[in-house]
Order: C-alpha cells, then structure tokens, then sequence
C-alpha cells in the first residue's frame, strides 16, 4: 500500500443520514483506491443525482456530478477521450435502473472500461421514499402511499444479459468484502457492474440490515467450486445458464460475491483502436487538433470522392 | 440564356431507390463539365423506395445559388413525374418522359399523394382531358412545352445490343437515357454526360461502360428523331478544380479541418449523413507540415453512434471535460432530448457544439422536408439562465466557416454553441472552390496542457472565463450543482451570485469578443430604403431574387442574420431605422425572426413572406412578394411553390 486511505477522504461535510449505508461503500472506496494506489489526477468519479450521487464531494480524487440518470454517457465520453483514466461511476437504482435504464444497458454492449457502482437501497432516498425500481411487488416502505404494485428489476440479470463483463453483488455493511470486490472490479478490463445492497434506514424501513442479513450469503462459501470466469466467447451463455440455476433456484436468498468475470471480449477502447488505428496513442483527449492555430488537413487532398475537375 | 449568360434550370423526378440520387450526381457533374456553377435541392418523402424524388437543379455561368421554378427543363424518368410536374417547365422549355408510360391511369400509382391527384385530375378535366400518362401530355403541350417522349424500353434493348450484355444486365442504366435525351435536346454535348459517368463511377469500373454506350445510343437517336440543341456556351469554370457537395458534406468537412476530435450522434434526418460522411474520414493525412511538426502520421476523429440524444450530448459533454474538441449533431426531436444537458454543460462550462439540422416540425412532422422552426428553441434551450452561442448558416461555404467558427466559439467561451442548419442545405448538392481552412485560425482559448499545484476550475475572472485544464491534467469537481471556484457543490446565496454572475461576465466577454462585424452580412443596393431581413439558406433565392428585382429598377437591401447569440443589435437597428420598407422572410409560421428581433432591438419587421409547405424557397416567391408587399402592403405574403 503506496497511499494512506485517509488520503482520499475531503474536508466536505458527509451529509448522509446517521445509519445510512453509503457510509459503508465510502469506506470501501477509500480502502480499495488506497489499495490500488489509484492516482488522485488520473481518476474520475462520476455521479447521477441522489443520496448516494453525493459520494464526488467526499472523495479526494476528480468528481463529476451529472443529472440524474446520466453517469455513464459522461463517463463513456471521460474514458473514451482519454482512455488512460479511471473511471468509476456511483449511481442510485432509480438513477440507474429507472430514468438511466437505456445507458445501463448500452454501456453492456460495448464493454467500456469503467466500473458502476450501484447504491441500491430500492428506494428514492433524495425525493423523500418513493419506490424504487428494485423494490419487491406489494411491499410498503414507510413513505409509500399504496403498496408498490409495480414489479421490481433484476440487475444482475439485465447486466447479464446486456453484455457486462464483470458482474458482481456485495453488501454494504461488509465493508472490508465490499473493498475486495471493488478492487477486482476496478482492475477488470471491461465494463463492471457492483450491485451494492444499501439499507437506506430513513426510507426503507423493510429492507433493514436484519431483513438483509437473514437473506444473504456469499457463493464462495456456499459453493467453492464454483468458478465465474469465462475464457472463450462461447462459455457465456453456459456460464449465464449455471448462474440462474445456482443462484435463482431460492427466491429467497440473495447470492453476494462476484457473479461473473468474462476475459473473453474486447473492451471498447481495443474495438475502437481496430477501426481507428492509432486512437489509443493520440485520443481524442489528447491529440493535437491544429498546428500553431493551422488546421491539420488540406480538404482539397482529404475529401477526395467530392473533386471534380471541371 | 441572355448572350453568353447561361441560367437553366431542370428538373430530374423519378421513385425513390430507384438511382434517382446518382442521376442527380451524374447530372451536376456533367454541368460542371461544361463549365458551369451549379446548385441544386433534392425533395424526398420519409420513405425508403418507391415514392416520388426529385433533384432541381440549376446551373449558371456564374453564381447557382437557388433554384427556380417552372424550369428550362425536365426530365420524368416514371408515370408519377409527369404528373406531380405537369405546371413545372415554362413556355418553350423541355419536358423529356418515357414514352412507354404514356397509357398510364393516375389513378394507377399507388405511392401518390392522394390530394395530389385530385388536384391534377381537376387540371386536366378542365380541358376535357382524361387521366393518363398521353393526357398529361397533351395538358403540358398546350402550355407551348415541348414534351419529348423517348422510348427508353427499346433503347435499353439497343444500349444491351451495343454493348454485348443482357437486357436484364443493362436495365439500371434507364435513367442515364433520360438524362442523356435532355442533354442532347438542350445543347450540351455527349463528352461532358461521358466524363461526369467516368467521375462519378470512379472505382466501379463495370458500371461505366453500359452508361457510355447507352450516352451514345441516346444522342444517336434524338438526332435521328428530332434534333440535337445547338451547343450552348461553355461556362468560365472549365478546367478548374473544384468539389460538389452537399450540406451534410461540408459540415462534416469544417469539423474535421476546424480540429474535432470526437462526434456523437444518434441517428435522425437530417443529421446523419454528416455523421456518416465524418465516419467514413475517421482517419486522414495530415498535411506534411503537420506530419513533421507534430509527428502525426494520421488524424483520427471518433465517431460514437449512441444510444439516444440524451447520450449523444452526455457523452460529448464527457469527452470535452477530458479534453476532445467536441460535436453532436441531430434534427429537432433530438435536441428536445438534449435539453436538459444544454443546461448541464452551462453550467459545467463546457466547450460544446450542437449542430441542428432543422426540418419541419412540430413533433416528428416531415421528416424529409425543409423549415426554420428551431430559432426560439435553439435560443431558450435548457433550463434555469442559459447563456449560449447560437449562429445560422446561410449557404453551403459559410457552413463550412461556420463550423470551424462554432468549436473555435464553444472553446474560447467554454459554453455549449448551437450551430443552426437545415434540410434544405443538408440535401442540396453544390459545386464549389476547395474550401480553405486557414483561413479561420483554430483557437482553444484557455485550454491548459499542464498545471502545477492545487488547481481551481471554475476561478473568477475578469472575463468570466476560466483557464480550463482536462480532467486528468489535473484534479478537479465539476458538477451540475451551484458550485465554488473549485467545483465544490454550495447553496451559499453570496457564492450563488458570484457564480452567477461570473456567467454574466461570460455573455458580456461574448458580445465583446465576435464583432458586430461577423454577426450578419449585407447584400444588394446599400442605399436602398427597401429592406429585406433573413436567416439561413433563405440567402441564394433572396440574392437572385433581388438580383431579379434589380432588373425591374427595385433596389433591395438584404440583412442575413448570421448569429442571433450574440445579436447583430447595433447593424440591424440602424438598418431598419434608415428603412422605409422593411419585410422579414422566413419558412416558419409564427415568424421567429421577427419575434427575437423585437425582443433585441424592440423594433417590429412589418412585413413578412413566410413559408410553411417544408420545401425551398423559390427566387421567384420572393421576388413576387416583394412585388406584392409593394403594391399592396399585405402583411403577410405565405409562399407555397414547389412539388
Ligand atoms: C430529470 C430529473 N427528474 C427527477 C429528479 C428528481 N430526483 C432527484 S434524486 C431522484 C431519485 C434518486 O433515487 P436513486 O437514484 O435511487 O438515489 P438515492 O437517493 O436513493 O441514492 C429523483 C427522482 C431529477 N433530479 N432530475
Ligand atoms: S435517505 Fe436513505 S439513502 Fe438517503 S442519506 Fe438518508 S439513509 Fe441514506
Ligand atoms: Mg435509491
């Protein structure tokens, strides 16, 4: 460990209500980024808006705070201009299951190299309780009106199938597992999904640590032989196969740990160098746009299907 | 045709699909062959194939720069032609069909526009004329048109015959007849439709020779059947270099000489072919210079197609906080999608251009058609206060100008810039003098490359503006939320003003900063106590229109708004103040320009020529509502020529 984790920590007032379960995903942070050494410059946290889309003010690295739902197009558009970053995105369910839903699952197919860390606490926190996109049928959290009648969404399955080459689940009271994941995440070339279970005690007064802590367990422990890495393109869907019958067999349980971890495909960055050779040594972020104020290109010897020599 | 001056127009028509782009393509190409400028719009239905397309063009020996109606010359390569243009070829002109449509029942085609038809059945039952192909005929021979019917069936069995091939192998060459037949009738010779195939076929080496032999087997059989036109005048561009593009061309081209790094888009008439057209240059030379200088052995632009607009401008937006010259381009239900992060990138401070290409609204409307509807939304775009740049191409060489202006805009005062453009331009075909960028010096204003020590984003200046280094030079918070100097999230109402007005020091360093000067253009007869104001591609039918009027002894003076953000405050004042008549033109219906001009300068355009069908506007409906406004003070003159 090159760095101390405090370093990261800012002079910003945490603003969280007491309990909260971001505090335990801060933590998480700090240690994982501490771990990895991740310089302060060349990282960029990017948020939506939210409880949980606070989180830039409080770590010691770059920040971008979005709008609500739209993390990843301004994360996609950080790391595709300048692919040396890294970029992480923090987002809440409603931000990212419900308004930011399309980003979600394009971000999938193209296996940009970011990590989304998903605060899920199945509850809009910021607008005071109302239903979340991951909050089960016919529950009625504390600010509710009616109970939900509106079906949760799965966002393990809908990374899965959206093309995500790391998915995992972790919990944010287990704050030092929590680390352990992040860091893998963060180190895995390709889009990665961290769901993080957030009790959120001011809303959610049903999904509670003790309502989660009877639900959750880690696969690693339940089933060691299990191995979430794919290696050919072709495992893939077997491997999607294992996971539902393993894992969605008890709809009671909720299975932590990482899902899947899929070496077989292409970032996007390494697609976009194939058809542009040359994009990863001068991107877009970096590369010269003029010579002293003088364009780089003569449009007469360029643009050569529009000539006609009259 | 007055002398040497050479001025015609014609009209190509024929079903979508079905090679009615590269007849348009093959026909400005022989035009500039003969020396001519040419210019030229293409109308088109939201379809795919099989409904009704054409290409008006215009060719001059000196400056095409709209198109006229009716034409010198039309050539009907199907049924649906000959009727949607049976008013469209003036006295004398020709009108070249197929005569093997000739018994062709209106009622017949199935993809024509059903008011259509009830409006030419009315013109021909008038003349006690019946409902075919023959009777459409008759209707355009008694305007004194000389209507020529090629039997293009039979001549495609003579081009297969001269050429060895099958029928069914030469059958895409049908249009090249047509096309052939007219030039053959109006004098231009054979060498020129024979040069502008080999151009434009350039690479498809198979294509050339049906089309050549087809070229021969058509001359030979107007001179045997009728007569070959007297040569025309060639024009004085002989010889020379030059390019034909389209709008979409040539935005395209401006961004990438202009330094763009990175576009998004997501698709949408008409935005996309300039996406496509960047796309496909995503990779170029450098100059040598460049080459050795910078060690830069290609420039490569990135070209992102995204999951919606929302997207498209979010990803922008990221990309020029890391540093890229950035672009998004899209239509009007786009940028009602990009809205709310207009507002984002205000006030994140972030050097970004919105091209739109504006088409005829509301909602998806026509989505192939022309109209200037996004002016108000350009300029209210995003909530809260929005201070923003918002400039409007008039024609094809300032949308290459323009372009490279736009991100010089967007960098200098780190805020979004709404570059206006349309259908009209997007879709017309142009010919013109390599465009040279150097002559517009590529500025990134307060860009940082390196920084030392803590560094602040958002620093108060005098100007309004701060140095702004990428994310990655330095560590830094950007955020949406009323921030500090440093990008930290404050509801300090002290801090909010300062922030606040640090904004309004901004639009007062943009007034400052682009000169009155670069605001708006003047043409026509300064002098004159007539004035005409516009914006966009409304400037070639003015400019000939005046042209027109200033045969008739009216001396017209033309304003060409060129920015509304900033306003050309001062110019257009004294302009209107110096005045007598004064009459806006513009393809809107609740007169924009006229709107925003009193809110500016609180001075109201009396008069107005509106246009709201979604085609071009035409030389000729300026011209007879300036004649119109002048005689009889109308008000409002609605223009609505055009197929
Ligand atoms: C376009 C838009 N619509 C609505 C809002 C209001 N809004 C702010 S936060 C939020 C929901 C937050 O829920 P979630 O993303 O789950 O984050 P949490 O607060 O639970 O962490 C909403 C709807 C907004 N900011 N912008
Ligand atoms: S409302 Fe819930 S999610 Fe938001 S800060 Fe409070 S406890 Fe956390
Ligand atoms: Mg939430």
């Amino acid at each position: 460990m090159v760095r101390n984790w405090i370093e990261y920590r800012t002079d910003a007032w945490v603003q969280w209500c007491p309990g909260c379960g971001n505090y335990g995903i801060l933590t998480a942070i700090y240690k994982a980024f501490a771990e990895l050494d991740l310089d302060p410059k060349e990282t960029v946290v990017v948020s939506g808006i939210g409880c949980s889309s606070r989180i830039p003010y409080y770590i010691n690295v770059s920040g971008v705070h979005t709008l609500h739902g739209r993390p990843i197009p301004v994360a996609t558009g950080i790391k595709l201009a300048n692919p040396r970053l890294n970029v992480v995105v923090h987002s809440g369910d409603g931000d990212l299951l419900g308004i930011g839903m399309a980003h979600f699952v394009a971000l999938g197919r193209r296996n940009v190299d970011l990590t989304v860390i998903l605060h899920d606490n199945a509850v809009y926190g910021l607008t005071k309780g109302q239903a979340g996109p991951t909050l089960p049928a016919w529950l009625r959290t504390k600010a509710l009106r009616a109970p939900n009648y509106q079906d949760a969404v799965e966002p393990v399955l809908i990374a899965l199938a959206s093309g995500y080459t790391f998915i995992a689940r972790s919990y944010a009271y287990h704050a030092e597992k929590l680390k352990e994941i992040i860091k893998e995440a963060i180190e895995h070339k390709g889009s990665s999904l961290v769901q993080v279970l957030q009790p959120c005690p001011t809303y959610n007064n049903i999904m509670t640590p003790k309502w989660y802590e009877e639900r959750i367990y880690y696969i690693n422990e339940k089933y060691p032989e299990y191995d979430p890495i794919v290696k050919v393109p072709g495992e893939r869907d077997k491997k999607i196969a294992e996971i539902l019958d393993k894992f969605y067999k008890d709809s009671d349980k909720i299975p932590l740990g990482i899902l899947l971890k899929d070496i077989s495909k292409d970032t996007f960055e390494d697609r976009i160098e194939k058809i542009i050779p040359g994009y990863l040594k001068n991107p877009p972020g970096l590369r010269y746009t003029d010579l002293d104020g003088k364009s780089l290109i003569r449009p007469k010897d360029v643009f050569k299907d529009r000539i006609v020599k009259a | 045709m007055n002398g040497n001056r050479v001025d015609l127009g014609l009209i190509i028509g024929g079903p979508q699909g079905g090679g009615i782009e590269s007849a348009g393509q093959i026909t400005v190409r022989t035009l500039m062959s003969k020396g001519y400028d040419v210019y030229g719009t293409r109308e088109y239905h939201s379809n795919i194939t099989g409904a009704h397309s054409y290409f008006n063009l215009r060719a001059r020996s000196d400056i095409a720069r709209s198109v006229k109606l009716p034409v010198d010359f039309l050539i009907a390569l199907d049924a649906e032609s000959v009727f949607t243009h049976i008013n469209d070829v003036k006295k004398k002109g020709f009108f070249v069909y197929d005569s093997g449509t000739s018994s062709t029942k209106i009622d017949k085609i199935a993809p024509m526009p059903k008011p259509l038809k009830v409006r030419v059945k009315e013109k021909l039952s008038k003349l006690g004329l019946g409902d075919t192909v023959a009777d459409a005929v008759r209707y355009i021979e008694n305007k004194d048109v000389k209507v020529v019917g090629v039997p293009i069936r039979e001549l495609l069995k003579e081009t297969a015959k001269r050429s060895g091939l099958s029928v069914v192998s030469v059958a895409r060459v049908a249009n090249t007849i047509g096309l052939a037949a007219a030039f053959a009738l109006i004098g231009i010779e054979r060498e020129h439709i024979e040069k502008a195939i080999t151009l434009y076929f350039a690479g498809k080496e198979k294509a050339i020779k049906p089309n050549i032999v087809a070229v021969e087997t058509t001359y030979d059989y107007i001179k045997d059947n009728f007569k070959l036109g007297n040569p025309l005048p060639n024009g004085p561009y002989q010889g020379k270099l030059r390019m034909v593009i389209n709008g979409n061309d040539v935005v395209a081209m401006g961004k990438i000489a202009g330094g763009l790094t990175l576009q998004t888009y997501y698709p949408i008439t008409p935005a996309a072919d300039e996406a496509l057209y960047l796309e496909s240059y995503r990779t170029v030379e450098p100059t040598d210079e460049a080459k050795e200088k910078l060690g830069l052995d290609k420039v490569g632009t990135l070209v992102i197609q995204t999951e919606d607009e929302i997207s498209a401008i979010g990803m922008a937006i990221g990309a020029a906080l890391a540093g890229a010259r950035v672009a998004t381009t899209t239509s009007g239900p786009g940028f009602s999608l990009m809205n709310e992060m207009v507002s984002m990138a205000v006030i994140m401070e972030v050097p970004l251009v919105v091209t739109i290409w504006q088409r005829a609204g509301p909602s998806t409307g026509m989505a192939t058609r022309n109209g200037q509807q996004d002016l108000l939304i350009s300029l209210f775009s995003g909530h809260g206060d929005t201070p923003k740049i918002v400039l409007s191409s008039g024609d094809h060489v300032e949308a290459f100008y323009d372009s490279i202006r736009a991100l010089n805009w967007a960098e200098k005062f780190q805020t979004p810039v709404i570059h206006l453009v349309d259908k009209m331009l997007s879709g017309s075909l142009k010919s013109i003098d390599p465009p040279d960028p150097t002559k517009i010096k590529i500025e990134r204003g307060k860009f940082l490359r390196e920084v030392d020590g803590k560094y602040n984003r958002f620093t108060i200046t005098e100007d309004g503006i701060s140095p702004r280094a990428p994310l990655g030079v330095a560590k830094q918070m950007i955020s949406s939320l009323v921030h500090n100097e440093y990008g930290m999230v404050t509801e300090d109402p002290l801090l909010r003003n300062q922030m606040t007005e640090k904004m309004l020091k901004k639009i007062e360093s943009i007034e400052k900063e682009i000169s009155e000067s670069e605001r708006y253009s003047v043409y026509g007869d300064p002098d004159s106590d007539i004035l005409l104001i516009s914006w966009g591609t409304n400037k070639g039918p003015i400019l000939d229109a005046i042209e027109k009027l200033a045969g008739d002894g009216i001396k017209v003076k033309f304003f060409q708004i060129r920015t509304f953000k900033p306003f050309p405050a001062k110019a257009l004042t004294e302009a209107m103040d110096s005045s007598k008549v004064i009459i806006g033109v513009e393809s809107n219906i609740l007169e924009q320009m006229r709107m925003i001009t009193r809110m500016n300068i609180l001075r109201d355009i009396p008069h107005m020529i509106v246009k709201y069908t979604g085609r071009t506007m035409y030389e000729q409906e300026i011209y007879f509502g300036v004649k119109e406004i002048l005689e009889k003070g109308s008000r409002k003159v609605v223009v609505s020529d055009g197929a």
